[in-house]
């Protein structure tokens, strides 16, 4: 029997009205739960004047207060570790990981149990059947394995759908291009940016990927590029392999959105396990398809921290699921996550909030002046630079203040590379109202 | 506990549908037992969170599961 196109065909083509009655229904339950057993809901939830049993009808979603990074940071550092986050005692969990903070060295942290940990791989699950990840096929994860969520859950997926898995792990980028042409691996999972960058290495070492390897298909999450039409056709090119787009975040621990094999252009959210609001970032009213808006997801998963009208501030266009020619019922979002409605920087997969930059730099009295500097490495490799001035008196302190500022810099940023470099005094702007300390040369995206 | 014969949208649930909602509930209840040796304790939570995953993407359960360690 040949496989199905969908991984959950009951669920992926349901008319929409009854997708929002079983939405409508997991939320007054995903209440239920928030507000029986999480104090920061509760808290909100009375705050808000809001029940659970408010919610009769889809339109009251908007009942719901809003949940924030910054409100969630915040009992995170009133509360170490989780802050009053948690819906059920730490010991239920199996899984600890963490993505970096808005302000200083605090990270956001998560745990998951152990039907959490296999629902972050069930989305994958969504994301890379419907791309055309079949048990034939064997997945190579270009990917470093540590507390950064990136692709775990992907890979687990992978082992779900019956793929052989290659762990890419602790190894140099020659080694990874080696194995991905030994073992002729057909799908690589990667970064569009450390995409690119295997495919330029491949290129010193006279190996042609598009020719020389079995790569049909590159699972591309971590950065906006995966959806950016000139990015993707280069890729796609040096490739020789079909591109396929998702989109995820360590709040909720996996994947809301896939590009499927229909390649219409958008990304598919996985409406079953999660409710998608694009709204006015300033007003928070609703807007139309095909209107840019804030993203505001509810998750269905993940019950040990719930997750309920979380603003990301991640810049979104929904289209109707009619847009794709797949079948799916699902709405998507056209060019995927195209950018942010606040100051938060991507950076090789890992988000970098410039007020959490500075209050490290803060914390070394020798730094007078400092500026962000992200710049795009060979048109492919996204850099961030510390440009600093030391003051008059400290210079002696230069050397070990350089490597000890990486060092802390990239401790908060998931082990992100920062380049410090050192300016000569009175060179960098001073600022007497609103200081501007962050530059970002990089190219913007045309879709 | 009665195994529901409908899904979440109130449809009736198919023979295959039953089967796996019937093996969950039996999951449930064999993790909830406190007289099984670890290989059998902690295979079971394993199996069971696998077994939420298909009742759950097909709309038979939503419900938590940490009261059973899982």
């Amino acid at each position: 029997m040949p496989y199905p196109d969908f991984w959950n065909p009951k669920h992926e083509a349901l008319p929409r009205e009854e997708l929002q009655a079983l939405q409508l229904l997991k939320l007054r339950r995903l209440c239920e739960w928030a507000y029986a057993t999480t104090p920061f809901h509760r808290r909100k939830f009375d705050e808000a004047g809001f029940r659970p049993e408010h919610i009769q009808t889809f339109d009251d979603l908007r009942r719901i207060p809003f949940m924030t990074r910054e409100e969630w940071m915040a009992s995170l550092q009133e509360k170490p570790l989780f802050g009053d986050t948690l819906a059920t005692d730490p010991t239920n969990a199996i899984r600890y990981h963490l993505t970096s903070g808005t302000s200083g060295r605090t990270p956001i942290r998560v745990l998951d149990g152990t039907k959490d940990w296999d629902w972050i791989s069930e989305m994958w699950c969504y994301g890379l059947w419907g791309f055309g990840i079949r048990p034939e096929d064997s997945v190579y994860f270009a990917f470093g394995y540590g507390s950064f969520i990136g692709f775990w859950g992907a890979h687990y997926a992978c082992e779900k759908i019956g793929a052989l898995v290659v762990p890419g792990g602790a190894q140099t980028t020659e080694s990874r291009i080696k194995q991905i042409v030994e073992l002729g691996v057909t799908t690589v999972a990667s970064t569009p940016t450390y995409a690119l960058h295997l495919w330029q290495k491949a290129r010193e070492m006279g190996i042609d990927l598009a020719t020389q390897s079995k790569v049909n298909k590159v699972i591309l999450s971590g950065e906006p590029a995966g959806s950016i039409p000139a990015v993707k056709r280069q890729l796609e090119e040096a490739w020789g392999a079909q591109c396929g787009d998702t989109a995820g975040m360590t709040e909720i621990g996996t994947i809301m959105i896939f590009e499927c094999s229909h390649h219409s252009g958008g990304t598919h959210i996985i409406e079953d396990h999660f409710i998608e609001e694009v709204l006015d970032p300033n007003s928070a009213e609703p807007v139309g398809y095909g209107e840019l808006g804030e993203r505001v997801v509810t998750s269905f998963g993940r019950g040990f921290i719930p997750l309920i009208r979380y603003r990301t501030r991640d810049m979104v266009m929904k289209v109707p699921a009619s847009t794709c020619t797949c079948g799916r019922t699902w709405d998507l979002y056209s060019g995927g996550i195209r950018g942010r409605w606040d100051d938060m920087k991507l950076i090789r997969g890992t988000n970098v909030y410039p007020s959490a930059v500075e209050a490290i730099i803060r914390e070394y009295p020798a730094i007078d002046e400092f500026q962000i500097y992200i710049w795009r490495k060979d048109e492919i490799q996204d850099e961030i630079d510390i440009k600093l001035e030391i003051k008059p008196g400290f210079e002696h302190t230069w050397p070990e203040l350089q490597t000890r500022l990486a060092k802390d810099l990239a401790e908060a940023h998931e082990g992100l590379r920062f380049n410090v470099v050192r300016m000569d005094y009175g060179t960098l702007p001073r600022f007497e109202l609103k200081a501007r300390r962050m530059t970002d040369a990089r190219p913007v995206a045309r879709y | 506990m009665m195994t529901p014969t409908t899904d979440l949208l109130g449809k009736p649930l198919n023979e295959q549908e039953q089967e796996m909602l019937a093996v969950y509930e039996t999951l449930k209840r064999l993790v909830a037992r406190d007289d099984l040796p670890p290989c059998a304790a902690r295979n079971l939570r394993q199996a069971l969170a696998s077994l939420w995953q298909a009742t759950n993407d097909l709309g038979l359960q939503f419900e938590q599961l940490y009261e059973y360690g899982v």
